[in-house]
């Protein structure tokens, strides 16, 4: 009976010097999978290896209880990275049969990254399973696994908003211009006071269709190197600000110690520009812009409090969604280790019957060649024989299926005594799966 | 035939509970599965109550033998018919759904009304039964039905707008357009609600000039009504090009002329005697 068991650390449970210790390299992996592979315990495995997470999917080869399978990962992974079994025991987690299902889908869904909702991690784990693929170390089991983790990722992410809401302020700024503006094509972002953070709205705002940068800075030099960044117009700093006038976005940075921007400069602006929206954001402690300026019409102005409790509350609303998501996600692992569990068992009651078949059809020929049959009786005597199998297959096959089906019983030990017993041999071909 | 036209009414009140309910499932727990169905069973309850409803105006025209236009209960309810069509239209180009939560319960009311009174009664003298009815009643309704579009949009802008202002939670439900968007079809409504409004007055005053059996009278209460809705709106399409009067100031200019399309509708008819009205 195979063991779909998991080893790995994610910064849930390590820091960053036992997690980097772990990691895998492109080479190092197909190495790595290589010693699993030639070890012989190990039929298939994938590996994913992320700046968050280092986990080895694995599924053993005959390896009566699952523990001893995680012991051998375990063992290897000692070997390979040189780190001792103690502080690997401390520093992992192990992961069974229906848990590591549990456990791959909740990692695909995002449910255990340090965002929840995060997209990335969807594609790393494609990319760590291509990997492992065209290394050769993926067969039905894990294939069918996987290819069933990335559709229940898909399903969580469309029937669940855990991806919906900007969780980064700079995503909030982008969100929020789209809720005025009616198109950011074509608009005009003014940075006042190029910082790291209004570059990087700058950045999302341009991806989303914005199209005109200025950059205004106390050192130009500074403002000629950002906004060449964008193909972006640098401005010398001015302190009556009439570049505003072509501004629809307007992001403050400055380390200046009173408002750079106060409300009745800006409501002669705001004339000169027809009244046209502008979105101005805020993100300097002390502040650049006079709060008073969100009184002038068609002027909307968030400070970084403002945008930060935007935030807050989306990561409150994504931690409502991931409840909902844990739960697709439990009924989902559970039903794919069900039929997992099907398929694996059907080899031995496939085994079991033949073997059965062939016995009776050997003695159906040495009866019928003993006696002198007419066909009539010949026929009453083969199907007798068939009914025979039948029954006696009847009640084992039956308590079989119900103890895969309910999990009660171990049904890995049903099929273990069964193939021993009657000497089977289930050739471990699942070309069923 | 009562109990069709029931029937139509109960699917107009269905579409405006759904339309409702759309937006107040605002919260984002589980909205992202739940609100694509309701806003599905909205919009279907409001194209089938469409379809029936234009059946039943057929069907009044080939019984009357002209466009239905002579009771105030047929009226009110081609009124319904003519908000539905514009927001169905709407719906097609802009896949702005929201917008129905703010227009199918007022055409809900128009087809209520009219059922309430619905009688046999025809009052328009027979001599102005003729196409020239059915050119300047169908434009003039049609007009009143972009305007109550524009109204829609109006309060769509202000609900948003004070959402940003506030900064409250429910920001990013991303149900109501963006501000530019609401203010711009909003706008493009007032305009296509002008151009009808001014081709119905313009078919009106055609009419008058073949009139022979009804004596006429410039001055009525309906058409300086009309002048002075029609006044409002060219004065806040004027205001918008050359001072820039847009967003807030324009959406609340929406709900004064839908105020002003009520009175002209509605309170002539009640309060004031014109020859407009159905008696």
């Amino acid at each position: 009976m195979n063991q779909i068991v998991s080893v790995g650390t994610s910064h849930h449970v390590a820091p960053i010097e036992f997690r980097e210790k772990l990691a895998f390299s492109e080479e190092q992996l197909i190495e790595f999978l290589q010693q699993l592979r030639e070890s012989d315990q190990v039929q298939e495995a994938v590996i994913l290896s992320t700046c968050n997470r280092v986990e080895v999917y694995a599924l053993a080869n005959s390896v009566r209880n699952a523990d001893a399978a995680a012991k051998m990962l375990v063992e290897c992974l000692s070997r390979y990275h040189q780190v001792s079994v103690e502080s690997l025991k401390r520093g992992c987690y192990l992961h069974k049969n229906l848990e590591t299902i549990q456990h791959l889908f909740r990692v695909i869904s995002s449910l255990d990254s340090m965002v929840v909702g995060e997209s990335q991690i969807l594609g790393q784990v494609k990319t760590a399973y291509d990997l492992s693929r065209s290394a050769g170390g993926v067969g039905t089991v894990l294939n069918r696994l996987f290819t069933k983790a990335f559709s229940v990722g898909k399903r969580i992410r469309s029937e669940t908003t855990i991806t919906s809401g900007a969780v980064s302020i700079s995503y909030a700024a982008v969100e929020l211009a789209k809720k005025i503006f009616n198109t950011l094509e074509g608009k005009t972002v003014a940075i006042i006071g190029a910082g790291e953070m209004s570059e990087l709205t700058a950045k999302h705002l341009v991806a989303n269709g914005v199209s005109n940068v200025l950059v205004t800075n106390r050192t130009y030099e500074r403002a000629v190197k950002v906004a060449e960044r964008f193909n972006g117009t640098p401005l010398a700093y001015d302190s009556d600000l009439g570049f505003l006038v072509d501004a629809d976005i307007v992001i403050s940075s400055t380390n200046a110690p009173d408002y750079l921007i106060k409300r009745q400069p800006l409501v002669d602006i705001m004339r000169k520009r027809k009244r046209r929206y502008m979105f101005l954001i805020d993100i300097a402690v002390p502040r650049d812009i006079d709060p008073d300026v969100s009184k002038i019409d068609h002027a909307f102005l968030y400070n970084i409090d403002d945008l930060e409790a935007v935030v807050a509350s989306n990561l409150k609303d994504r931690q409502q969604e991931a409840v909902r998501a844990e739960q697709i996600v439990s009924e989902e692992a559970k039903r794919f280790y069900n039929q997992l569990q099907t398929f694996q068992v059907n080899p031995t009651i496939k085994a079991l019957h033949q073997q059965f078949r062939e016995i009776a059809d050997t003695e159906l020929q040495a009866c019928f060649y003993k006696a002198t049959l007419s066909d009539q009786q010949e026929t009453a005597v083969a199907s007798m024989a068939q009914a025979i199998i039948k029954k006696l297959l009847h009640h084992p096959m039956q308590n079989l299926r119900c103890a895969v089906n309910d999990g009660d019983v171990d049904h890995a030990q049903y099929v273990q005594a069964l193939q021993e017993l009657f000497a089977l041999d289930v050739s471990d071909d699942n070309s069923e799966l | 035939m009562n109990f069709l036209f029931l029937l139509t009414v109960l699917i107009y009140l269905a579409a405006s509970i759904f339309q409702a309910l759309f937006l107040t499932t605002g919260a984002r727990t589980g909205a992202s599965t739940l609100r694509p169905k309701i806003s599905f069973i909205a919009l279907w309850n409001t194209i089938v109550g469409f379809v029936l409803l234009t059946c039943f105006l057929g069907l009044w025209w080939l019984q009357q033998g002209h466009f239905p236009m002579t009771q105030w209960t047929h009226s009110i309810a081609f009124f319904a018919w003519a908000i539905t069509l514009i927001y169905l239209v709407i719906v097609r180009l802009t896949d702005l759904r929201a917008l129905g939560s703010f227009v199918v319960p007022v055409a809900f009311i128009a087809i209520l009304v009219s059922y309430s009174f619905l009688t046999d009664v025809s009052t328009l003298p027979e001599p102005l039964q003729n196409y020239w009815l059915l050119a300047h009643t169908a434009l003039i309704f049609l007009a009143y039905a972009a305007f109550i579009a524009a109204f829609g949009f109006g309060l769509m802008y202000l609900i948003e707008e004070r959402k940003i202002r506030k900064k409250t939670d429910s920001l990013f439900d991303n149900l109501l357009p963006s501000l530019g968007i609401s203010d711009e079809l909003g706008y493009r409504c007032t305009i296509l609600g002008v151009i009808l409004l001014t081709m119905g007055v313009i078919v009106g005053s055609l009419w008058t000039q073949y009139i022979r059996d009804v004596p006429w009278r410039w001055l009525d209460a309906k058409v300086i009504s009309t002048f002075a809705t029609w006044f409002i709106y060219v004065v806040q399409i004027g205001f918008r090009r050359f001072w820039g009067w847009h967003g807030h100031r324009a959406a609340y200019a929406a709900i004064v002329g839908f105020a002003a399309v009520l009175c002209t509708y509605v309170g002539v008819d009640l309060f004031l005697d014109s020859m407009h009205t159905y008696r």
